[in-house]
């Protein structure tokens, strides 16, 4: 996946961190906006708000698909090791 | 409350789903739990389901506000016409249509509908440029000026006014003007709101497109009074 550099490294904790604040802020925009339906808010709910949320989710989606991803390798690492481990006992030793 | 919920669903919705959001929200944020399948799916409702429901809903809602004659009267370049409109004195054509229940309150969008600031996300982009407009060239230009320089950018649809003046009914064809110019109505070369028909509709409008240097501010013209089946 391209994406810039400060997101690839993150911890998924910290990113979702980051997806959670803009999602709030957005959230306020879109809140402030039908509490006070005028030009202002609602312009800025209908573009800032619904921009936050959208790359709020997007690093979401982004987090959770990373993470099956990794998990996926994981277990596939896991599994080869038990292969590895029943064919030769000895071997699998500190490779587990 | 109750009666701004009724008034207001989508509104309510809105802010149902985004109360819920934001305690899930704050919630992650204050106990800082660990990124499990669990957690995961408290925060795709958080960030994902809830937000986009109120992102939604909140849309409908706004786009409801944007019809109503305050929200075009909230720039002050827009208050002659809406200060017009909700005038119960006033004699012009757009203040005639604001006092019915049916769209009264919304009046300006009921005529102008195609403007800019409505619909699709086409319009909103268009609605944007509005925004842009006032905040970079009108934000401080005195009515008068606005006055003088704001006009139609798109000559007035007469099929706008035929949404809902059929122009089908005997009284409609029984008006003499009305009879003899039929087909310059119906192809648009006639404009019922042109002076000495049914307009100007606003008591300061102007030929579309040319500016005019002097708005003269005269009084509203219905010559005929006539009142359209
Ligand atoms: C953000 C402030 C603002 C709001 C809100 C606003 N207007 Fe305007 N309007 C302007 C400005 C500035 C112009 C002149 C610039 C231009 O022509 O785009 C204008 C021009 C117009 C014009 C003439 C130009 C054209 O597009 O034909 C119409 C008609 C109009 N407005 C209708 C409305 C209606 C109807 C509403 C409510 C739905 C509304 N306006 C709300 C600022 C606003
Ligand atoms: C959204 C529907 C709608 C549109 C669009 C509309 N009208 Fe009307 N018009 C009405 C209704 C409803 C009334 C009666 C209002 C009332 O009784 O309060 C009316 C009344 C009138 C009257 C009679 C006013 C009077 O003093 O008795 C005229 C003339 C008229 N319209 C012309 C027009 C023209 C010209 C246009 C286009 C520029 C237009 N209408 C656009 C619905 C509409
Ligand atoms: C009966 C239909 C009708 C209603 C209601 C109406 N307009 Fe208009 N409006 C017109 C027409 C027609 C024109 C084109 C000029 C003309 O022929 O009078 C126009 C022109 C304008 C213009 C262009 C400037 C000018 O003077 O030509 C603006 C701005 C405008 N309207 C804003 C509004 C606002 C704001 C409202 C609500 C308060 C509103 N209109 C309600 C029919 C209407």
């Amino acid at each position: 996946m391209k994406l810039p550099r400060i997101v690839r490294g993150r911890p998924s904790k910290s990113l979702l961190r980051v997806s959670v604040i803009l999602t709030l802020l957005g959230l306020v925009l879109m809140a402030w906006s039908i509490l006070a339906p005028t030009p202002m808010p609602v312009m800025l709910a209908m573009t800032v708000g619904q921009g936050f949320g959208t790359l709020a989710f997007g690093l979401f989606v982004f987090v959770v698909l990373r993470d099956l991803r990794q998990s996926g390798a994981a277990e596939r690492v896991a599994r080869e090791a038990d292969a590895a481990e029943q064919a030769e006992p000895e071997a699998a030793e500190d490779g587990a | 409350m109750a009666t701004w919920i009724s008034s207001n669903p989508f509104g309510a919705g809105a802010l149902a789903s985004a109360a819920i959001a934001a305690i899930l929200g704050v919630w992650y944020l204050v106990r800082k739990p660990e990124s499990t399948r669990t957690t995961k799916i408290a925060l795709l409702f958080g960030i994902g389901v809830l937000p986009l429901a109120t992102a939604a809903t909140g849309n409908v809602s706004g786009y409801e506000a944007m019809k109503s004659r305050n929200f075009c009267g909230s720039c002050h370049v827009m208050t002659p016409y809406s200060d017009d409109s909700s005038n119960p004195e006033s004699k012009s054509l757009a203040s005639r249509h604001a006092r019915n229940e049916m769209f009264g309150h919304d009046n300006c969008y009921a005529c102008h509908a195609d403007y800019g600031m409505f619909g699709t996300i086409v319009t909103k982009l268009g609605g944007l440029r509005h925004v842009y407009e006032y905040t970079f060239n009108y934000r401080n230009m005195s009515l008068e000026e606005a006055r003088k320089s704001i006009h139609i950018r798109k000559p007035f649809q007469n099929a706008t006014c035929m949404h809902c003046h059929s122009t089908e009914l005997p009284l409609w064809r029984a008006v003499p003007e009305h009879a003899s110019l039929t087909s310059e109505i119906a192809s648009g070369r006639v404009s019922c709101a042109s002076a000495g028909c049914h307009g100007p509709s606003h008591p300061f409008s102007k030929d579309p497109v040319v500016p005019v240097v002097d708005p003269g501010g005269t009084a509203p013209t219905d010559p005929s009074g006539k009142v359209a089946p």
